[in-house]
């Protein structure tokens, strides 16, 4: 239940920020989706098992599943690629002369030759 | 599999070959290229001459490889009469065309790519008519539309609009093909050609049976031109003559003429069939021959001149009697002879004296006797005189179409209307002879060409008219294609003379016509001229840029400035597609879930404020520590549900995202905007957390621990001697996910360098740092404490929490450090050197494995000495170097442009 509306709120941030006008924030928006995403994965293992899955530190019985662990620490080192790839576009877009305006678009310095509408 | 199968895929794969080899030959030869390519069609047909005389004994000739499995489709071949037929006019066509293209070209250029195209189109063209799979044929199709698309370009600049109009409408009878193809498939419960072709009734109990006609049938008009597609074969003519004879008037356009003649054999005599060919060729054949006598330019007179004919050949094959298809096969044949003069005569008028315009021309039959004699004997032919081969084949048609019985009167009526379009093609014939060559001479000048560029149009001028007299050394050819066609008929033998037959009456009818229409000319000329011109490439092009309009304003939203614009609606969708799964999954009732700790409530309180009150806050330094705050709450989350690996992973990335968040915005305005439309954001991301919340709920707390898991838990430490599972899934189970992953971080990593300019002298971080005297001294402190750390990580990953990811994220917070403090890293510290050296080291541990004979990224020992070396530490190792080469590149790119806006 727990795990359902820590999903819950992080997608519904995640979600909100997405929609804000502005670069920064919507790779904001998209952390907060992959934490989303993270806890959901995590929450497939099966929480009810909380050992963490080191042999001979525990009770095998209670380990918890460790193959979603793996999925989600390559997500999270994934994620903070694409967010700092993010980062740069809206550093790249701000060069580019066009940070000033209120919606940062996707496009990069190529197309912000135009004038601010 | 016999030889003579081997020899259909010798064939093929020979015409790959030579297609390859042109441009090589070019570079050597130049145009006389062609000679050789000449050659090597004819050695082609060779190699299929053995298969071809088999087909002809009423056998054929079957190559087959198996190609997929399900659904179950070969590549074959397959050889039979018909086959046989159109293999002869494209590679004998073909070789007449290479022979033509040397003198046609211009001398020193280079036209290696016109070679290797047309060598390419004709292998393409021989494909389609030896496919024996319904898909292979397609394929082959398809091919002949885009080789055919490049060959238009061959014309320049403004081939550009016909080259994409031809493509256009020829590709959507391609994929009209694809579909008729398919459905066949599915009707007849195979691919094979053969097979569906023996499955007649079960073809046409189907209910898929009008579909597959009508795909048919739409597939074959484009191809070959008929109403309403025929304007795009009279823009094809742009292109060079060459291509204009071989493509678009010998052999692409008559793959709708094999195609129909092929499905014959399914739909031949079905009412629905013979009303639309007949009607439509009947239509095409009359509207081209008009519109052939209005055209002063003589290729385009000829361009004309095939839409009429090829309307001829579809209307015969409608009518389906075995007289009227022997009829069609044997006017292909004629056609492809004499069509194929004239566009070369007419290449060698417009090298020789400059233009085609019959306005212009006059009187070359005084300086280009030979070249006017070979004209006067395909016109004759073309206009069905005694005693060409277009005699014998117009005769058939007539007798063919005399015997159309779809409704009462329809042999009348057919025949009436082939006898205009026969007296329409006397009179253009005609008008094409006397505009070129007759009248006072003009150009003094002028020669008659050497007897090299006008060599291939004289053998194929002397064959039509040989064959007219000696039809009957085509009938085996005939008579078996006419069988493959259609099973069930008796063919019958062409004759030369009928005697006084009635369709003697009805040539006899056209030539006089015909002759009236050219003595009148002048005053029909002028009839003619004042008729409205149905221009269909302009009704084309205008439907062409509505469909682009229309793109473009399905596509608008797109183009926004805001990302929201744009992100709302696949947000949108989301939320449309959780609900349905939700539902799907469980109904709509509501689950208990997993069961939870009541820690969790607490954390999960944490988390709620620090996402609301990140999603609320205007300024730029809230968000970035609420962003770092949630992403400790949610480390705290995994820490507490058993995943310490996990935890220590996103805390070190938290710091790091906050960092780089740091540097980007301490340049950004530090207000964000204020948002506009908020209510709505908020009502769609309030439902996208619902659902995720209800697909949570429904997709968790379901089973016991996975197999895989339990497999894991149970192997890691006797396979491995790792203790700490989750590291030895990454480095020793699934090395493969992580090589991945660890590019994907090496590509945004020079995504990075390339999107952001770097330091001028090379060199990491920045010697301006504003803190740097209380940074400096401290950074040196700790630096020794922080490499330790991360050392210790990487070495312990194995058996406890760390390992490579986290290791380098701690090295990576020293390197940051670094350049807060305003030190300069040594110089390996930079991008360049980690990535490639980390890529190369993860691939070189692969690799080695394979060396050893196992497969990519089995662990190994290496023998070291004081012990063994395990390979996943080596490629730990890697995945190290690669993410601390995204930590450098952040710093050195992000931080380096923070530097210079100071």
């Amino acid at each position: 239940m727990t795990a359902a509306i820590a999903v819950g709120v992080l997608t519904a941030g995640g979600f909100f920020l997405l929609l804000r006008p502005g670069l920064v924030r919507v790779t904001f928006g998209f952390v907060l989706l992959g934490h989303a995403a993270n806890v959901l994965l995590l929450a497939a293992g099966g929480p009810e098992r909380r050992e963490p899955p080191l042999i001979g530190d525990g009770d095998p019985a209670g380990m918890a599943d460790p193959l979603p662990q793996a999925f989600v620490l390559t997500a999270i080192v994934i994620t903070f690629g694409i967010t700092v790839y993010l980062l740069g576009l809206a550093r790249a877009e701000h060069l580019a002369g066009s940070g000033s305006r209120s919606g940062t678009g996707p496009e990069g310095p190529a197309e912000s030759a135009e004038p601010p509408r | 599999m016999s030889g003579e199968g081997g020899a259909l895929a010798a064939a093929l794969l020979s015409m790959g070959v030579l297609a390859l080899l042109s441009p090589v030959l070019d570079r050597r030869l130049g145009r006389d290229t062609g000679y050789v390519l000449a050659v090597g069609f004819l050695v082609v047909a060779a190699v299929l001459a053995p298969a071809a005389s088999t087909a002809l004994d009423g056998g054929a000739v079957t190559f087959s490889h198996a190609w997929t499995d399900s659904p179950e489709i070969s590549f074959t071949l397959r050889m039979d009469g018909l086959a046989t037929l159109f293999c002869l006019l494209v590679l004998g066509v073909g070789a007449l065309i290479m022979a033509y293209c040397p003198r046609y070209l211009t001398a020193g250029g280079r036209h290696g790519r016109t070679y290797l195209l047309l060598t390419l189109f004709g292998g393409a063209m021989l494909g389609l008519v030896l496919a024996g799979d319904l898909l292979l044929l397609f394929v082959f199709w398809e091919m002949t539309t885009v080789a055919s698309f490049f060959l238009i370009g061959t014309g320049g600049a403004r081939a550009a609009r016909p080259a994409v109009r031809a493509l256009l409408v020829t590709g959507m009878g391609g994929l009209a093909l694809l579909v008729a193809m398919v459905l066949l498939g599915i009707a007849a419960g195979s691919t094979d050609l053969a097979t569906v072709l023996r499955a007649r009734e079960e073809v046409l109990d189907s209910p898929l049976s009008p579909a597959i006609a009508t795909l048919l049938i739409l597939a074959a008009f484009t191809k070959s031109a008929q109403v309403p597609f025929q304007f795009w074969l009279p823009g094809a003519m742009v292109a060079i003559t060459p291509v204009s004879a071989y493509l678009h008037a010998a052999t692409m356009v008559k793959a709708g003429i094999y195609l129909l003649l092929r499905f014959s054999a399914l739909y031949s005599g079905q009412t629905g069939w013979v009303i639309c060919l007949m009607g439509v060729g009947l239509f095409t054949a009359v509207l081209g021959a008009v519109q052939a006598l209005r055209e002063h330019d003589l290729k385009a007179m000829l361009a004309h001149s095939t839409v009429s004919q090829l309307g001829l050949l579809v209307a015969a094959i409608g009518v389906g009697t075995t007289v009227a298809l022997a009829a069609a096969i044997l006017h292909t044949f004629a056609h492809a002879l004499f069509k194929a003069t004239l566009f070369m005569i007419i290449g060698v008028i417009d090298r020789q004296a400059g233009s085609r315009d019959i306005r212009e021309l006059s009187g070359l039959m005084r300086i280009m006797p030979v070249t006017a004699t070979l004209a006067g004997l395909a016109g004759l032919s073309m206009a069905g005189v005694l005693p060409m081969i277009g005699f014998v084949s117009k005769e058939s048609l007539f007798q063919g179409f005399a015997g159309a019985d779809v409704f009462p009167g329809a042999g009348v009526v057919a025949a009436a209307l082939a006898v205009t379009a026969s007296v329409l093609t006397f009179a253009y014939g005609m008008r094409i002879f006397y505009g070129a060559f007759a009248g006072p001479m003009l150009q003094r000048q002028l020669h008659e060409p050497s007897w090299a560029f006008i060599a291939p149009a004289a053998v194929a001028a002397v064959a039509g008219a040989v064959l007219g007299p000696a039809v009957s050394v085509l009938d085996p050819l005939m008579r078996q294609a006419v069988l493959n066609a259609e099973p069930w008929a008796v063919p019958p033998y062409f004759a030369f003379w009928h005697g006084l037959s009635p369709e003697l009456f009805l040539s006899a009818l056209t030539i006089a016509s015909g002759l009236v229409l050219f003595s009148a000319r002048d005053r029909v000329d002028r009839m003619l001229q004042r008729l409205p011109r149905p221009d269909g490439a302009a009704a084309f092009d205008r439907v062409h840029s509505a469909v682009l309009g229309a793109g473009a304003v399905v596509g608008r939203p797109d183009r926004s400035d805001s990302t929201a614009a744009y992100l709302a609606r696949p947000a949108a969708a989301l939320v449309v597609l959780g609900c349905v799964g939700v539902f799907a999954a469980d109904g709509p009732g509501i689950r208990a879930g997993a069961p939870s700790d009541p820690v969790d409530w607490g954390v999960l309180a944490l988390l709620a404020m620090a996402v609301a009150a990140l999603v609320r806050t205007r300024s730029a330094l809230a968000a970035v520590s609420l962003l770092g705050a949630v992403g400790l709450i949610v480390a705290l989350w995994f820490l507490l549900a058993g995943a310490p690996d996990v935890a220590l992973t996103l805390l070190l990335v938290e710091v790091l995202t906050a960092m780089t968040a740091a540097f980007v915005l301490s340049d950004l305005s530090t207000r964000f905007p204020r948002p506009r439309r908020g209510a709505a954001a908020a009502a769609l991301a309030g439902a996208a957390g619902l659902v995720a919340a209800l697909g949570t709920l429904a997709l968790t707390g379901r089973r016991e621990l996975s197999p895989a898991g339990a497999y894991f838990l149970e192997a890691a430490e006797p396979e491995t001697g790792g203790r700490n599972v989750v590291n030895t899934i990454l480095v020793d189970f699934r090395g493969l996910d992580t090589l991945g992953e660890a590019s994907v971080l090496a590509a945004a990593a020079l995504g990075l360098l390339l999107l952001l300019p770097g330091q001028p002298d090379g060199t990491v971080g920045g010697p301006r740092a504003p803190y740097g005297r209380v940074l400096g001294p401290a950074h040196r402190l700790l630096l020794p404490g922080i490499a330790g750390l991360s050392a210790y990580l990487f070495l312990r990953g194995h058996y406890e929490p760390g390992g490579g990811f986290s290791a380098a994220l701690v090295a990576g917070t020293a390197v940051a450090f670094g350049y807060l403090a305003g030190r300069t890293g040594p110089r390996w510290l930079s991008p360049r050197p980690l990535l490639a050296a980390g890529l190369v080291l993860g691939a070189a541990v692969g690799l080695a494995a394979m060396v050893l004979g196992d497969p990519f990224l089995t662990p190994f020992t290496i023998p070291v000495p004081g012990g063994g070396l395990s390979s996943p530490l080596l490629f730990d190792a890697a995945v190290y170097l690669m993410v601390l080469g995204l930590v450098v590149t952040v710093v050195d790119r992000l931080g380096a442009g923070r530097a210079e806006h100071r």
